[in-house]
């Protein structure tokens, strides 16, 4: 018997699903999150599946696992007392930042405070040119000084960024090797092995993240290694990467602020590896949960990534690197939007009379309305209750029975009467006006950046996307929405069902002209062999190994690069003239090109489970009827209510229906069919 | 037509997208540091009455001055010769532009073959030719600045005009980069069009005007309802530009501010005449800075549009340094614009403690300098520097930041230094530079410029340099900036106005002012002041004469009997 466990730690509920890979056969748990100790939560979840399906601890052949705990680390200040050494002359880097405020037009603005406390920063005399040639030798004895200082300071971890360091490491080692002497049992942290990319202040915020994450990863990982080693299991534990992509505890406990994004990478890949599947690899994920949406493109099978990102920022519709009120991370990270629409998002009236939505969240608790909580301000979940989406008797299989009444007059109360419209029409608003929000999302990840939406399939999961994916769907011309089963925990399979990856990039800068191929070799081959020598180390066999090659390239004289796949100068110049045309609406053929990096992801194959297939046979009838409100339809009409367990293969309904299931509901508005696939996937399709 | 409110709030999120999309296009495919990473520009559509209807802006800056140039360049070539895939180019700072360096391109939408509106953007040019490299530096009158572009057809339908091109950039150092960027604003337009394209294709004309007229009385309605709750009368104050670049006569600015329920008058017609130096605001910089003092009175998420700009009212009178007639030098506006704001921030402050910041950076302060190196060609570079924020109500000011309408990132040092010949040797905070005060003012910078390859053009344009940011409610000034220019022969202070030929070798220093405090600095938590004297931003001596605080610096803690003396001696 072997089996194959995931466990997605989110800020409320900690999911976990259990695949057993003979049959293809899942079990699923939800458990609420712990956030004094999130181990305690994964436990139980992992103890609560073994014990359903009659597994041993030491059946589990593989054990995946995405969270939060090195985010909430940072977002609540908690993060070891790390000291940051840099080259002499820059110790202010972190409280300067990028000298910009946060809000234009909020003379109360305030910059986000430094992660190191200006005191435990400390310049070391030495300098690099911007080739790398050496200005100024290392002063060793002044690195030892430091070293002492850093031992007053009682430090726990120690990040170093050394002007220059992405184009040669030298000082940086030294350093790094100076203060290990000196400081034993101290986490150090290099730029030039975190993240060895040019632009210091980026470089620097992300390893200082890496260098104070890392003791807080560390016991948290252990903790969790040795209790699972106390209930026998003996699979390595694996850790979901902000890119997509696991690697190992080991690595993650090296390079923990590639974990960042862990959770909301695993809900993209999930959706990349199901497109995959279902031979549609285009897709656009849309995970929307209590408090945001999410939106990703997948391309060809692949995430989107981006450097871009910030941690610790507000969740907006976000303008593309305009917003400062959080810390860079230049790691690789899958590209999502987040918007504060989720089912909790609050509906309100500003004071030039006008409905809005989120991105304030009642969360879980108080939560919606109609939860009886002692929630009063009306959600979107409260909305999708008055138009008849959301069943009062059989919200998390009756769990809590919803209180329609209830959410009713907060929307009359405080949106409807205001406004002077009906509460329907009001509910009706607050419903659209979050689509056209995620709507706008959507439109970023795609239209915005070159690519036409409706190629791609629409992926719906996350407890409230199947409410709204087929509005959405409709209004950008999508024809396919996809609604995998259980959808509340589709982004804990995600983990069961990725690659070991790794990322290697060198920092060339030269003209891509002057670049032959057999350079281009020279540059690839110790990176390859330093992936392949990492998977194989860590038990991957070696014909399970591949690299991709990949260059990233921009016109001399711009700052953002983009990334093309190939090993080829000329292939490759062609490559990006393209990718530049499709991502900005121009290129420029006869303008020099420049190579910035090159960069191998090395990716160690795992063998995925064969998911189950389900029986075939013929519709059953609905579960039931109710009126539910659709725009398209003039108002309320009877709808069919299905439940999604019932739903055989190749069972076929046309919309407007409801299908409902423990953790979601998925909505099939007029115009639209549906098709159970072989799987049990729902797929809603357009009329023609 | 009517709307109903859903619609409404599709629409309107939809049009700030636009704009948003613009922003995120230009900024990706430029090639100037200025514009790719310092973000030194701003988008906005306009409907077909050349009303501002959305803003994607990046530079508050930008809030005056582009609702008064844009529609002034369609006006002025004729919104009837301008047709589909048509762009009008213009720098023109008279009767309606700003400095130079701000070049517009605007371009119109169709739908059906009926004129919508128009997109455009704004984007701060490195080098428009001109006196110096950079395009900045103390002139005595336009001519010398650059290049001067009356609205002209940049684009048509579609295709570059080669010849207005080829004549833009001859008159230009840093060709390549000028080129880039110059393309990479038509790409934004091109953005622009194709998403409100995509928006008129959703709704249709009829829908997204009514949206529009709804957006803009909506915008009315609800800056309406903010006025209602300020403090009304009337206010007023003056101040100081430091110096003109000619003369070390100061330059007196002066602002009444009324505010009424139905809208706010800014008068400044009490401003000094204009001089032949670079200290002179053209009208739409007044503006600008005028809008951006309200805006910042007002609920920060209420958008900008043609429905605020009603309730504002500017009065200058021409021939004043605050509204610039022809043919005075422009170039140094910005930093007298931003000097005003800081006037009407003091006019409001007894009105409005609360609400505004003692004195900030309160200057653009701008280092631009460039030569020809053998293998670049012509470079230019420009950066502009953070300094201290002012302390506010409740909270310190904020260390090394952009003040008021400016808020450009400082150029990364790695990506300097790999495009342009020189070394940054510093980048560090100015200790003990705060305006001390309850809540103390923000620390300046430092930032040192070596060249070691070889002889450069260096302007300093900014201020600041005589008078510290002023303090409020008992707060102290922030210390002064230092414009320091170091050779073999030792260290000499830079005019803040000044151009000069820096040797291989030589290096130019900035150390820019903290920011003023708030309320008296021995009122200020002991506790405070003890983690500012460890991180080494205020020195033990500053914190027990200036805030009468003891610190015992081993034990890192407050020797409270010895402060408690101290400061009962301030009581007496």
């Amino acid at each position: 018997m072997s089996y194959r466990l995931g466990v997605d730690i989110g800020g409320t509920f900690t999911d976990a699903t259990l695949v057993d890979e003979a049959t293809g056969e899942v079990c699923i748990a939800k458990v609420s999150t712990t956030p004094s100790d999130p181990s305690v939560g994964f436990l139980l979840a992992m103890e609560r599946l073994l014990a359903e399906a009659g597994v041993a601890g030491r059946d589990l052949r593989y054990l995946a696992h995405a969270t939060t705990v090195a985010t909430n680390a940072i977002i609540e200040g908690k993060l070891a007392r790390t000291a940051f050494v840099t080259t002499d002359g820059f110790r202010d880097l972190l409280e300067i930042q990028r000298q910009v405020r946060s809000a234009l037009y909020n003379v109360h603005f305030e910059k986000p405070r430094p992660l190191v406390p200006r005191h435990r920063c400390f310049g070391v005399r030495e300098r690099l040119g911007p080739d790398g040639s050496v200005l100024r030798e290392l002063d060793e004895e002044h690195v030892r000084d430091v070293a002492a200082s850093l031992r007053a300071e009682d430090v726990e971890a120690v990040a170093v960024c050394l002007l220059h360091a992405y184009v040669n490491d030298a000082h940086e080692r030294r350093v790094g090797e100076i203060l290990a002497e000196e400081l034993p049992g101290v986490e150090i942290s290099l730029s030039s092995s975190v993240a060895p990319e040019f632009r210091e202040y980026l470089r620097a915020s992300t390893t200082v993240i890496n260098a104070g994450v890392q003791p807080v990863v560390l016991r948290y990982l252990e903790s969790i290694e040795d209790r699972l080693a106390d209930r026998g299991v003996d699979a390595e534990l694996l850790v979901m990467q902000s890119a997509g992509g696991v690697y190992t505890a080991t690595a993650a406990k090296r390079r923990p602020v590639y974990m960042v994004e862990s959770g909301p990478a695993a809900g993209v890949i999930a959706a990349a590896q199901l497109g995959r599947a279902l031979g549609q690899p285009d897709v656009i994920s849309f995970d929307m949960g209590g408090t945001t949406a999410k939106v990703s493109l997948v391309q060809d099978g692949e995430p989107t990534v981006t450097k871009d990102f910030q941690v610790g920022s507000a969740a907006q519709a976000g303008i593309g690197g305009s917003s400062f009120s959080g810390y860079p991370v230049r790691t690789p990270v899958v590209d999502l939007v987040e918007i504060g629409a989720g089912g909790g998002s609050i509906a309100w009236i500003d004071t030039g009379g006008k409905l809005r939505v989120g991105p304030r969240s009642a969360g879980a608790d108080p939560g919606p309305v109609c939860y009886r909580r002692g929630g009063a301000e009306p959600t979107i979940t409260d909305a999708n209750l008055v138009l008849g989406r959301l069943s009062p008797t059989n919200f998390l299989g009756g769990e809590i029975e919803l209180d329609v009444e209830g959410a009713r007059a907060a929307i009359e109360e405080r949106c409807a009467k205001p406004l002077g419209l009906d509460v329907v029409e009001a509910a009706r608003g607050i419903v659209e006006i979050a689509n056209a929000a995620m709507g706008n999302a959507l439109h970023l990840v795609s239209v915005q950046r070159g690519h036409d939406p409706r190629r791609f399939v629409l992926v719906a999961f996350g407890g409230a996307g199947p409410a709204h994916a087929n509005a959405l769907a409709r209004d950008a011309e999508i024809n396919t929405v996809l609604v995998p089963r259980s959808p509340g925990i589709f982004s804990a399979t995600g983990l069961l069902v990725t690659d070991l990856h790794h990322e290697y990039t060198t920092t060339v800068l030269a003209p891509l002209a002057e670049v032959t191929r057999e350079r281009l070799d020279e540059l690839f081959a110790p990176l390859e062999d330093a992936g392949r020598r990492d998977l194989e180390r860590e038990g991957t066999a070696p014909e399970d190994v591949s690299t991709v090659r990949q260059l990233d390239l921009r016109y001399v004289g711009q700052s953002f690069e983009l990334t093309v796949a190939s090993a080829d100068p000329e292939t490759a110049a062609d490559l990006f003239h393209a990718e530049h045309d499709r991502a900005y609406g121009f290129s420029a053929p006869g303008e020099p090109i420049e190579l910035v990096s090159v960069r191998v992801r090395a990716v160690g194959r795992i063998p995925k489970p064969v998911p189950k297939p389900l029986e075939a046979g013929p519709l059953p009838a609905p579960t039931g009827s109710r009126p539910v409100h659709f725009t398209e339809a003039g108002g309320y009409v009877e709808t069919a209510v299905y439940e999604r367990s019932a739903l055989p293969a190749g069972a076929r309904f046309e919309g407007p229906a409801i299908v409902e299931e423990y953790d979601s509901t998925t909505v099939v508005h007029p115009g639209f069919w549906v098709e159970v696939d072989t799987y049990g996937n729902l797929l809603l399709r357009r009329m023609v | 037509m009517s709307l109903d409110p859903i619609t409404f709030e599709v629409v309107r999120n939809a049009l700030v997208a636009a704009t948003d999309e613009m922003v995120v296009s230009l900024r990706r495919a430029a090639y100037s540091t200025n514009i790719k990473t310092r973000a030194d520009f701003s988008c906005a559509f306009f409907d077909a009455d050349l009303r501002c209807i959305a803003q994607g802006f990046t530079q508050p800056v930008h809030l005056g001055s582009m609702v008064q140039q844009v529609p002034r360049a369609v006006t002025e070539y004729g919104a009837e010769n301008i047709g589909p895939g048509d762009a009008i180019i213009t720098n023109d700072p008279f009767p309606s532009g700003v400095h130079l360096n701000d070049v517009s391109l605007v371009s119109p939408v169709f739908w059906d073959g009926e004129l919508v509106g128009y997109v455009a953007n704004l984007a701060h040019h490195v080098d428009v030719g001109g006196g110096a490299p950079a395009s900045i530096g103390a002139f005595r009158e336009v001519f010398q600045e650059g290049l001067i572009i009356p609205p002209v057809k940049v684009v048509e339908a579609g295709a570059l005009v080669p010849d207005v091109w080829k004549l833009v950039l001859a008159q230009i150092r840093s060709k390549h980069e000028t080129g880039g960027d110059l393309r990479a604003q038509v790409a934004a337009n091109a953005t622009g069009i194709r998403r409100v394209g995509a928006l008129l294709e959703r709704h249709g004309l009829g829908t997204v005007r009514a949206a529009i007229d709804e957006l803009l009385d909506y915008t009315e309605r609800r800056t309406r309802a903010e006025l209602a709750r300020l403090p009304h009368g009337s206010f007023e104050a003056e101040g100081y530009v430091d110096s003109d670049g000619y003369s070390d006569e100061r330059v007196r600015l002066h602002a009444r501010v009324e505010l009424r329920a139905d809208g706010v008058r800014f008068d400044i017609t009490d401003s000094e005449p204009q001089r032949r130096a670079p200290v002179n605001s053209t009208y739409a910089q007044t503006y600008s800075a005028c809008a951006y003092a309200l805006k910042c009175l007002i609920d920060p998420d209420l958008p900008v549009n043609d429905g605020f700009y009603r309730l504002l009212q500017v009065d200058t009178r021409p021939g004043t340094i605050a509204h610039a007639e022809w043919p005075a030098p422009v170039v140094g506006g910005w930093e007298t614009h931003t000097r005003l704001v800081e006037v009407i921030f003091r006019a409001l402050s007894e009105a409005l403690p609360h609400g505004v910041p003692a004195g900030t950076k309160g200057m653009m302060c701008h280092a631009g300098f460039g030569g020809v190196d053998p293998e670049l060609g012509y470079w230019c570079f420009l950066e502009t520097f953070g300094g201290g924020y002012g302390g506010r109500f409740r909270s310190d000011g904020p260390d090394a930041v952009q003040a008021h309408g400016q808020n450009t990132e400082n150029a990364p040092v790695e990506e300097t230094e790999r495009g342009y010949p020189v070394l940054v040797e510093r980048l560090e905070l100015v200790e003990d530079s705060e305006g001390a005060g309850r809540y103390r003012g923000g620390l300046g910078l430092r930032k040192d410029y070596r060249f070691p390859r070889g002889p450069v053009t260096f302007s300093v344009l900014a201020d600041r340099d005589k008078e510290g940011p002023w303090g409020l409610f008992g707060g102290l000034p922030g210390r002064p900036a230092e414009y320091v220019l170091q050779t073999a022969e030792g260290e000499r202070r830079l005019g803040a106005k000044s151009t000069v030929e820096v040797q291989a070798g030589e290096l130019v220093s900035y150390r820019t002012c903290g920011g003023g405090g708030y309320g008296p600095p021995h009122e200020r938590d002991p506790e405070l002041v003890l983690r500012d004297v460890v991180d080494g931003k205020v020195s033990v001596e500053r914190a027990r004469a200036v805030y009468r605080v003891a610190v015992d610096m081993e034990a890192r803690r407050v020797d409270e009997s010895e402060t408690r003396k101290l400061r009962a001696e301030v009581a007496r």
